[in-house]
């Protein structure tokens, strides 16, 4: 199978004032893939994948060089909508934030703000979105029953719902299991795996287990640089670097 | 909770190597107990199988606890796969050790062939393979095992010429065919355990580099 890229960083650097959180990375991410970062805290993995949808655009003291292309188009340049490039690449978080709202008003929220009014395409979208999410049969009975009422893992599931509602290509994950129990991790797995077959999937996990799972391929960070970027089975069964084996073998980090 | 699965890892890497050189004991000491025709020695060895099977178990459920509760992964999850290898190799040539040591007794009033074999010489080099894939992995040093396939085609050559020279023996004196015939087994036997010294330098490899290689 070929891969054909969709997002693509040379040369990024970011710093946070003085700090330069991300060195000089450059790399491709494969198109309909489940890509997987990891390293030890603070290696500048969520901070990358912040830059992906413009997320640290909202962080004053942060700056930027180098280039990200979004299927070749500088997500950067000033013509760049940074709206339409967070519709395109969607972000589901470390704990599960739905609004204080309805089942129904969490996932209907994106597209309603994108113009869509028809009350039976939003009802439609919103069908679609949560099946997509493999949510949709423990909750189709409970649509206009408040969001934080679900437990933690339907929560995290509906955010992704909330996430695909408006169409993304590319879903961005930052540690999306990590205040899950065993059961919804293993179901937001699962999700992953199945939403490959029509998106992008980049997650930031702890978890090297979960990274192994979940991904095809992996990127290693250390003090904000990719020390390696590869295949999934070849970064966990022969690493090429020392750090990478060191770390994965728990010997720091 | 790293270091503790370090230290349980090279633990248990050592008594594997330990295990190993049992059962190269087992075969070394049974060749000698049949050249030797020593009844009470070959009895004794026969008897140490019990000893390799409770071996084998006790290491493997450790190899597995280890992998149950640490997930290993990288050069580690590697050892561990050479591990389990080299505890089913050590197991094979243990209990080859033991059917040598189990012949002994049929060769009691059997006639003497024509001319001595090179059994001898052929356990040597056998041995000495197992010797060497052992100290490699103990000390990852890869240069120990790096001429084994023309080791392994020394020991193939012996076994074919010594399968020949008893075909002759055989049919020169009828009265060898039961002694020759051990010794045939013998040889194979010898034979394989070259190859499990081979196949064990193979996961050597692996665990080491990380490579897969194939040894002729």
């Amino acid at each position: 199978m070929s891969e054909t890229t969709i997002i693509t960083t040379e040369n990024l650097n970011l710093w946070y004032g003085e700090n330069n959180a991300v060195v000089d990375v450059s790399m491709q991410i494969p198109d309909r893939r489940v890509t997987a970062l990891i390293g030890p805290s603070g290696c500048g993995k969520s901070t990358l994948i912040r830059c992906f949808n413009r997320m640290n655009d909202l962080v004053s003291s942060c700056r930027i060089s180098g280039r990200i292309e979004f299927h070749g188009n500088n997500i950067y340049a000033k013509d760049a909508d940074p709206v339409e490039i967070r519709r395109k690449i969607g972000m589901v978080f470390q704990k599960p934030n739905p609004f204080p709202k309805s089942v129904y008003e969490n996932v209907a929220y994106g597209p309603r703000i994108h113009g869509i009014k028809d009350k039976k395409r939003l009802d439609e979208i919103v069908e679609r979105s949560l099946r997509s999410a493999a949510l949709w049969d423990e909750v189709r009975g409970r649509m206009d029953e408040s969001a934080l009422g679900l437990s933690g893992g339907q929560q995290q599931r509906l955010c992704i719902a909330r996430t695909l509602a408006v169409e993304p290509e590319v879903i961005l994950m930052d540690e999306p299991c990590s205040a899950l129990d065993p059961i919804a991790t293993a179901k937001i797995e699962k999700l992953i795996d199945s939403l490959k077959q029509q998106y992008t999937v980049i997650i930031v996990t702890h978890n090297m287990q979960q990274a192994a799972r979940v991904s095809d391929k992996t990127g290693f960070m250390y003090l904000g640089k990719l020390i390696e970027f590869g295949p999934t089975s070849q970064i966990f069964e022969h690493p090429q670097e020392d750090l990478t084996e060191n770390y994965i073998t728990g010997r720091f980090g | 909770m790293s270091e503790k699965f370090h230290s349980e890892l090279d633990l248990l890497k050592q008594d594997t190597l330990q295990m190993v050189r049992f059962a190269r004991d087992m075969l070394r000491d049974s060749m000698n107990a049949l050249i030797a025709e020593d009844y009470s020695n070959a009895l004794q060895i026969a008897s140490r199988k019990k000893e390799i099977r409770e071996l084998t178990i006790s290491l493997e459920d450790r190899a597995y606890q280890l992998i149950a509760l640490y997930q290993p992964m990288a050069k580690d999850m590697r050892v561990i796969v050479c591990i389990l290898k080299m505890i089913a190799a050590a197991e094979r040539i243990g209990r080859y050790g033991k059917d040598i040591a189990n012949m002994t007794k049929h060769l009691r009033d059997q006639p003497e062939c024509a001319e001595p074999l090179p059994l001898p010489h052929m356990a040597a080099l056998v041995t000495a393979m197992i010797d060497d894939v052992t100290t490699s992995f103990e000390k990852e040093n890869l240069a120990l095992i790096k001429d084994f396939s023309s080791r392994d085609n020394d020991v193939d050559a012996l076994w074919h010429s010594i399968f020949r020279q008893s075909l002759t023996f055989m049919m020169e004196n009828p009265k060898t065919i039961t002694r020759s015939t051990y010794y045939i087994m013998a040889a194979r036997y010898l034979e394989r355990s070259g190859d499990h010294a081979c196949k064990m330098a193979e996961y050597v490899h692996y665990a080491i580099t990380g490579e897969r290689i194939e040894i002729k």
